[in-house]
């Protein structure tokens, strides 16, 4: 093997086109200058862009979200929608924690967790939606429960999956320094599992953001007060349009803020423990 | 040459009290088709600051037989003593070095996994950062003390394994074939290191292992498991074999391959 590389010159960094080269921001950003030249060509030169009841221009759109946050109307219905969400993620957490006790320490709970996960997990967060609406009535409680609903069960399933896939060789290495029980839990099993449950976190939080929004259209419909659902429904009733544009982009907004938040979590843990490539 | 290549009478019974005792142990384990035995009938000492081998083929149960040692698994019959008393639970006191690399805990640095059970054993935190450098010095990892264990190389990972397990000043150290997964320069040359380390620390060691040339190159004594389910066919003195070209070393070594049964091509020499 030595003889080769008395010969061969130092190897020549691989050619990679320009737009690679560029750093990511760089990249994004050029994308979404495009898209928005792309949107604003349409609303120009098309006769359904051009309508502008039917279509809001960038410009409009962005006049619309930046006069939204600074009347309060938009913040108030964000944080509206954020609370319920947080809410719902919360009791989301708390009974997928309690599943995944009985899950781990008996085959029962593991059992009965795999059965209602494979009923539940496929229905979309709003199908059970009128059922809430008629147990809990026209409240905020229908709409947790219903993203509790959607919440819970990738919350517990991947946090369930996660515990039974700990390392044995880790957990032997904990009890041999002396941990056992709670602390055991603790300091070993649930660091070795937290790459699955940011994973379930992160589900939870897509489908619980996806299930409020849905809710508070159709509260929107009957008439409730609220959040993003309702602002875009109202919206749509006054046929102000750049309204509903802006709504859509604060949604869009949050779901990038979100997933930077989660990306950083995971560089900061999982990634940097080698746990998870980046 | 006066004294035999290898002594061959039982290891004689030392003054003081020895730290291990394992009398008559039978063991097995359950899986899918029943319960398996696995150790027939074991029975050795391991006196203090002594360095014991237990060596024996694949699949005769040694590393079975140093999991009860370790509290992780009861034996069916007989009495495993440490320090004269009847342990059964995982602890401190036997610290164990495993043979896979990912022992460590991936979320904490190199100087953490060796400082983090010396607090759960009741060390103030400063004091125990104070003596986990120590330790990370000792198996020279000082400057790797900061990187988190997938930035290790296998040989570093288990030299942390080994600083963990020597930082918690245990009774006897355990280790399970601990570099069994390393390349051959890697592994003769952390058994040197293993040999200085355990010296210095005038640690009691239990390393089980199935290659003849760690057997002979790290231990004072080699305990011989043989057999399915097996059981103790010799154990034997090698303190004075020599160094690994002698011909005392050689007559050992060809003593403990005609004990295993160990044909010529299976002898792959320390890289095996």
């Amino acid at each position: 093997m030595a003889t080769a590389t008395e010969t061969v010159a130092a190897p020549r960094r691989p050619r990679t086109a320009g737009w690679s080269r560029l750093p990511v921001w760089v990249r994004r950003g050029t994308l979404v200058v495009l898209l928005v030249a792309g949107w604003q060509a349409y609303v120009s030169f098309s006769e359904f862009g051009g309508n502008a009841l039917l279509f809001a221009s960038p410009v409009d759109t962005g006049q619309a979200f930046i006069d939204g946050w600074r009347d309060g109307s938009l913040a108030r219905a964000t944080w509206e929608t954020l609370r319920i969400l947080l809410i719902g993620v919360g009791i989301g957490i708390v009974f997928a924690a309690g599943f995944t006790l009985f899950a781990t320490l008996s085959q029962i709970g593991d059992d009965i967790l795999t059965l209602l996960t494979a009923i539940l997990n496929p229905l979309p967060g709003v199908a059970v939606l009128p059922l809430a609406l008629l147990w809990f009535g026209l409240s905020t409680n229908a709409i947790l429960f219903a993203i509790a609903n959607a919440t819970i069960w990738p919350i517990a399933i991947n946090l369930t999956t996660g515990f039974k896939t700990v390392n044995p060789t880790i957990v032997a290495a904990g009890r041999n320094i002396g941990l056992s029980g709670v602390r055991l839990a603790t300091d070993v099993l649930a660091p070795a599992a937290l790459p699955s449950a940011i994973t379930g976190l992160k589900t939870a939080w897509a489908f619980g953001w996806r299930t409020v929004v849905a809710a508070e259209l159709v509260f929107g419909v009957v008439g409730g007060e609220g959040g993003l659902g309702t602002y875009i429904n109202n919206a749509k009733l006054y046929l102000f349009t750049p309204q509903m544009f802006a709504a859509l982009l604060t949604i869009a907004v949050l779901g990038v803020a979100f997933e930077l938040l989660f990306g950083v979590l995971e560089r900061r843990t999982t990634v940097r423990w080698g746990m998870q490539r980046s | 040459m006066n004294r035999p290549a290898l002594d061959l009478r039982a290891a004689t019974r030392t003054a003081s009290s020895p730290v291990l005792r394992v009398e008559q142990v039978q063991l097995g384990y359950w899986s899918q088709d029943g319960f398996t035995l696995a150790v027939a009938d074991a029975t050795f000492e391991v006196a203090p600051r002594e360095k014991t081998i237990v060596i024996g083929p694949s699949g005769c149960g040694k590393s079975t037989l140093l999991k009860a040692v370790a509290g992780f698994i009861r034996p069916t019959r007989g009495r495993i003593q440490v320090a004269g008393r009847e342990r059964l639970e995982p602890g401190p006191d036997r610290a164990v070095v495993f043979q896979e690399f990912d022992q460590l805990f991936p979320w904490r640095t190199v100087l953490d996994n060796v400082a983090y059970p010396l607090r759960v054993n009741g060390w103030k935190r400063r004091a125990a950062a104070e003596r986990a450098r120590e330790f990370v010095e000792l198996t020279s990892l000082g400057a790797a003390a900061d990187r988190y264990p997938h930035q290790l190389s296998g040989g570093m990972k288990q030299r942390v394994a080994i600083a963990r397990a020597l930082a918690l000043d245990p009774a006897m150290l355990l280790m399970d074939e601990p570099f069994g997964s390393l390349d051959m320069l890697t592994r003769a040359r952390l058994q040197q290191e293993l040999n200085g380390i355990v010296e210095r620390t005038s640690t009691t060691l239990l390393l089980v292992t199935h290659s003849m040339d760690e057997a002979l190159t790290v231990g004072d004594k080699v305990v011989v498991l043989a057999g399915a389910p097996s059981s103790v066919r010799e154990i034997a003195d090698v303190r004075e074999v020599g160094p690994p070209d002698s011909p005392g070393y050689a007559a050992a070594r060809s003593h403990l391959r005609d004990l295993l049964g160990v044909r010529h091509e299976d002898d792959g020499g320390n890289g095996d």
